[in-house]
């Protein structure tokens, strides 16, 4: 089957920084598929480009076999975008910013007033509907931002870190409907921090950092992939010297082991049966354990692990 | 082609349903100009005597009117224009581009619609003079709307070509300043073409000016009997002049925001 986005040797530079350097991913016909990666990874211009609203430096993507570059116009047929910020005059209304929007993404007048009106209602933002939209609080400017492709339904939809302001409710209102909309036939791109909503949304999940792709796989995929499955994590009043961790690292085996401020993270087979050794080592080398525990790996440690601060174990 | 038409005409109402939230703004500037079409314009006629040619009393006065009525569209239109292009650069036209429109409808459908928005902040001051000097006649009425809006639809043109012009920003707003006051001085908005031939490129550079030609085709319009030798070439020349510079700006801006977001996007 055709892939519904198909990302080719992408790169995208502004001056002298990579913002994409050489991407390579395919997203599938209907799926809902999670780009996690931290601050300035790449994700958002990754979106621009697939959107037609940024140009690739080099490379391509294919949107239902049409290129961003030669293609645009009818690139922009199959996608919607919900951006990071919210854009809007801040003079203008809620209510005419949507209307105009549903017009423009082809309803009749009449219909489009149908639209507009239930995409509000169901994101709770009807009753703003004729303020003005620097009136709005933040979180309301992000629903407003999120009901244009809500009413679009577009065959592509892309959300830009959808629930980043939303209080809890609202979140899970719009995860609701946003697998709605893949429900009724929608391929949706999220880009997103938060583990949570991408392990709640997503079917596959891609790790950007720097420009590139880490990781990729379902949720259940790479957390199986974090070699040494188990983490001890350990928490300690004061410094700890690299080559005590060398030493650790080398007496129990591990397979690698993250350090960051006080958390000592090591990625171990068979846990349960280092742990003791683990404080013993410890409390020899003269470190005062303040908390240790042992645990499967989250998607935060999926996170953690190809995008975080690197200290041992480190052979990328 | 249906939608299209259907997407320009979404594009053009993006900037024509602002003017309804420019009242306070479009309100004074309605009262300056009745100030200087009755005060000023009363003054200044007694000093600046013409001998009338016609038997009707048409004289420097009515000259002077649509003058001052071509200075204002022109530099509301320019305004306009500007602001188009300011948008481009605070986010607006992320969201725009990302719409599926195709990308010529969209930067075409900005610069009619600046002009037409541009039209609209003038007609109350356009309706004004009309009263002023008693016309009722209304094809004459309709011609002058339309050649009014041809030339605003030129002119916000022209504001976006310097502004994707020019890179920086600071030369932008030097290049607006000069274009502006130059071109409202080197023109025959307020003096008549036969006074300026003694310094011949003044002479020239107002001949061509867009804003002279614009005002002088409605003196001709409405007064061509009385201010016929204030007109330095035929109606059909003017408005062909008005028309033309119209297309032909607004194509150029069509193009330099194509050029700007051409392979994709504008980034
Ligand atoms: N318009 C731009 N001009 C210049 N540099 C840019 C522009 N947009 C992004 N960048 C740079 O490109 C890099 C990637 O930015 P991008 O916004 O894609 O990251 P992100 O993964 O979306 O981050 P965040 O989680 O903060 O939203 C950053 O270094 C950023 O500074
Ligand atoms: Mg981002």
């Amino acid at each position: 089957m055709e892939p519904a986005v198909e990302i080719v040797d992408l790169v995208k530079r502004f001056g002298n920084t990579i913002a994409v350097d050489k991407l390579n991913l395919s997203i599938y016909d209907g799926e809902i598929f999670g780009l996690l990666g931290p601050n300035g990874s790449g994700k958002s211009t990754t979106l621009l480009i697939i959107s037609t609203v940024y140009k690739p430096t080099s490379g391509d993507v294919y949107v239902y076999g049409k290129s961003v570059v030669k293609n645009s116009d009818e690139v922009r047929k199959y996608v919607g975008i919900a951006f990071q910020e919210p854009k809007a005059l801040w003079v203008d209304k809620p209510y005419e910013i949507l209307l105009w929007h549903a017009m423009v993404v082809g309803y009749s007048m009449s219909d489009a007033r149908k639209v507009v009106r239930q995409v509000m209602e169901d994101l709770g933002v009807w009753e703003y509907r004729n303020k003005m939209f620097s009136e709005l609080s933040g979180g309301n400017k992000k629903k407003v931002e999120l009901a244009k492709v809500f009413i679009q339904k577009p065959r592509l939809a892309i959300f830009d870190e959808p629930t980043a302001q939303l209080d809890v409710i609202t979140k899970h209102q719009v995860w609701n409907m946003i697998e709605d909309l893949r429900r009724n036939g929608s391929t949706i791109i999220v880009a997103t921090n938060e583990m949570s909503e991408a392990e709640r949304l997503s079917d596959r999940i891609g790790i950007m950092y720097r420009g590139k792709l880490r990781a990729l796989g379902t949720p259940e995929e790479l957390k199986d992939g974090i070699p040494g499955g188990d983490i001890i994590e350990i928490i300690v009043d004061g410094p700890v010297r690299e080559s005590f961790v060398e030493a650790i690292k080398n007496d129990i085996d591990a397979v690698r082991i993250d350090l960051k401020d006080a958390v000592i993270r090591i990625y171990v087979n068979k846990g349960e049966e280092k742990i003791a050794r683990v404080v013993d080592m410890f409390s020899r080398g003269g470190l005062k354990v303040r908390q240790i525990s042992l645990k499967e790996p989250t998607l935060d440690d999926v996170f953690f692990y190809y995008t975080g601060a690197k200290l041992a174990g480190d052979n990328n | 082609m249906r939608e299209d038409l259907r997407a320009l005409l979404l594009v053009t109402l993006w900037d024509v349903r602002k003017v309804a939230r420019y009242k306070v703004f479009l309100l004074m500037r309605f009262a300056w100009f009745i100030v200087q079409v009755s005060v000023f314009a009363v003054l200044i006629s007694y000093l600046v005597t013409i001998r009338s040619l016609g038997t009707s009393g048409i004289g420097y006065y009515e000259y002077y009117l649509f003058g001052a009525y071509t200075a204002l569209l022109f530099s509301i239109s320019m305004f306009r224009g500007y602001e188009i292009a300011e948008e481009f650069e605070e986010g607006i036209i992320e969201y725009q581009l990302s719409l599926p429109i195709k990308r010529r409808i969209l930067a075409i459908g900005r610069t009619i619609g600046g002009g037409i928005a541009s039209f609209i902040y003038t007609l109350p001051m356009m309706l004004f003079i009309l009263l002023l000097l008693g016309i009722t006649n209304p094809v004459l009425i309709a011609i002058a709307v339309l050649s009014a809006l041809a030339f605003s639809i030129g002119i916000v043109g022209l504001a976006i070509n310097i502004v994707f012009g020019l890179k920086s920003g600071d030369k932008t707003d030097i290049l607006f300043g000069v274009v502006d006051a130059l071109l409202v001085r080197l023109s025959t908005i307020f003096y008549p073409l036969p006074f300026l031939s003694v310094f011949p490129p003044y002479f020239y550079a107002a001949m061509y000016n867009p804003l002279s030609n614009m005002a002088d085709f409605l003196r001709a319009l409405f007064f061509f009997q009385d201010l016929k030798i204030f007109i330095h070439a035929p109606p059909e020349n003017l408005v062909s002049y008005i028309v033309g510079l119209s297309v032909g700006l607004s194509i150029l801006a069509m193009l330099f925001i194509e050029r700007r977001v051409e392979g994709g996007g504008w980034k």
